[in-house]
C-alpha cells in the first residue's frame, strides 16, 4: 500500500474512534437560565441567574441551606415517593451518578419531594435506605414547606415544572429533570433523569465542571 | 452494517484496481466498521431462547407484551425487570410472579397495596391499578415478564385471565 493509502487508514481510524467513543474536550459547560446586564461604573456587568436561599430538611432531620453545598458543585431533582410514573427509573439512573461521584468531597446531590404532606423524615430515610443510599453525607432528600419547593422548583430556581395536578398520575407534576449547579449557584446543565444517553452525559459533564474549579 | 455492505459489494464487484488496491481497502472498511461498534454497550440477548421455547402465535404475543411493559412497567421495575433496591421488587427471577404467574392478573389489573414478600425480601411500595387494560393485554403482558430476562412459564391463556380478572 502507498503512502498515500496509509495517510487515509489513519485519518479514518482517527475519525473513527472519535466517533464511536466520544472526544473529551475541555469546553466549559453553559450557563442556563436569564442573564441580565447592570451598567456599574460605566461598565457592564453580567447578572446570571442563580439558586436563590433555602431551608429544608434532610432524611436525617438535618437543616439542609444553600450553605451546606458551599464550595461543592450538585445535582438537583424533584420526586415523589409514591409516584407511579417516572420516580423510580429517575433514582435508578440518579444511583449512576451517585455511585461514580460519592466519594467526591466536591459533589453532591439534593432530591427534592413535591409530596411533603406524605413525605415525612421518616418516610423519606427508608425511601433512600431502601435504594442503597446508606447515609446523608452526599445525597439528601429533603422535605420542607410544599410552597417554598415549589418556588424554588420554578422560574425562581431550577426552572422545572413541579406542582400539584388532580388529572396526573399519582396527584403530581413534575420534571423528570436532574440539573446541575455550580459553586456559584448557577445552572450549568439540565438533563432528562429519565432517559439513561442524558444522565451519560451528565456523569461526563460533572468532571468538566470540577475542572473549572481546579486552577 | 452499511460498511458490510460495502465490504460485500465491492468483493462481488472485484472492479478495477487504482492506485489504492480496491479489495484491500474493503477489508479496511469493515475494519472500520467494527472500530465504529465497539464502543456501544452489549446487545441485549436476555430473551434469546425465548424463539425456540415458544411458538409464533406466543411470540407475537411475548413482542406485544413486551411494549405494554415498556409503556406500563418499566419505570417502576426497570428495562431489566430487576427493581429498584428494596423498593420495587425486582420481576426477574421473582418467586411471588413465577409461583403463581396467572394470578398476577389481578395485581395488574387492580394493584397491590400492602407489603409482599418476593425473594424473602420484603417490599412495601403500593402499586397502581391498571383498570383500562383489556385480559388480552394483561395476557400479553404476563406472557412478556414471565418469559423475560431468563424467566421460564408456560404461557398463561386468555381465559385464565378472564376467570382471574372477573372481566373480558
Amino acid at each position: 500500500m502507498n503512502i498515500k493509502g496509509l495517510k487515509l487508514v489513519i485519518a479514518l481510524t482517527i475519525l473513527a474512534f472519535m466517533y464511536s467513543c466520544g472526544n473529551d474536550s475541555t469546553e466549559k459547560l453553559p450557563i442556563m437560565g436569564r442573564t441580565q446586564y447592570k451598567e456599574i461604573d460605566g461598565k457592564l456587568d453580567t447578572i446570571y441567574h442563580t439558586i436563590p436561599e433555602f431551608q429544608f430538611v434532610d432524611q436525617d432531620s438535618m437543616i439542609v441551606t444553600e450553605e451546606t453545598f458551599k464550595d461543592k458543585i450538585y445535582v438537583a431533582d424533584f420526586f415523589f415517593g409514591t409516584c407511579p410514573t417516572i420516580c423510580p427509573v429517575m433514582k435508578q439512573q440518579m444511583l449512576r451518578v451517585y455511585d461514580a461521584f460519592k466519594d467526591n468531597p466536591n459533589f453532591g446531590i439534593l432530591s427534592h419531594t413535591i409530596d411533603p404532606e406524605h413525605d415525612t423524615v421518616a418516610y423519606l430515610k427508608e425511601y433512600s435506605m431502601r435504594i442503597g443510599v446508606e447515609d446523608n453525607s452526599v445525597w439528601k432528600f429533603v422535605t420542607g414547606d410544599q410552597d417554598e419547593i415549589y418556588e424554588i422548583g420554578s422560574a425562581e430556581g431550577y426552572l422545572v415544572p413541579v406542582g400539584e395536578d388532580a388529572d396526573a398520575p399519582g396527584g403530581f407534576i413534575h420534571s423528570g429533570a436532574f440539573i446541575l449547579i455550580d459553586k456559584e449557584k448557577r445552572i450549568r446543565g439540565l438533563y432528562d433523569g429519565t432517559k439513561s444517553i442524558e444522565v451519560s452525559a451528565l456523569i461526563n459533564d460533572i468532571p468538566k465542571l470540577l475542572a473549572e474549579y481546579e486552577k | 452494517m452499511i460498511f458490510l455492505n460495502f465490504w460485500l459489494n465491492m468483493k462481488n464487484n472485484k472492479v478495477g484496481s487504482g492506485r489504492i488496491p480496491y479489495r484491500n481497502v474493503s477489508y479496511l472498511f469493515l475494519l472500520f466498521g467494527i472500530i465504529l461498534s465497539a464502543c456501544e454497550t452489549g446487545s441485549k440477548s436476555a430473551n434469546e431462547n425465548v424463539q425456540s421455547r415458544l411458538s409464533n402465535k406466543e411470540l407475537k404475543y411475548f413482542s406485544h407484551g413486551k411494549q405494554l411493559y415498556t409503556q406500563y412497567c418499566s419505570n417502576c421495575h426497570m428495562e431489566n425487570g430487576e427493581g429498584l433496591g428494596t423498593l420495587i421488587p425486582p420481576l426477574k427471577g421473582a418467586d411471588y410472579l413465577l409461583d403463581s404467574v396467572a394470578q398476577m392478573a389481578r395485581a395488574i389489573k387492580y394493584g397491590i397495596r400492602g407489603p409482599i414478600t418476593v425473594n424473602n425480601i420484603e417490599y412495601n411500595q403500593p402499586m397502581p391499578a391498571n383498570p383500562d387494560m383489556t385480559s388480552l393485554e394483561i395476557m400479553e403482558l404476563l406472557i412478556y415478564i414471565s418469559n423475560a430476562w431468563g424467566n421460564e412459564s408456560k404461557p398463561v391463556g386468555l381465559q385464565e385471565v378472564e376467570d382471574i380478572t372477573g372481566s373480558k
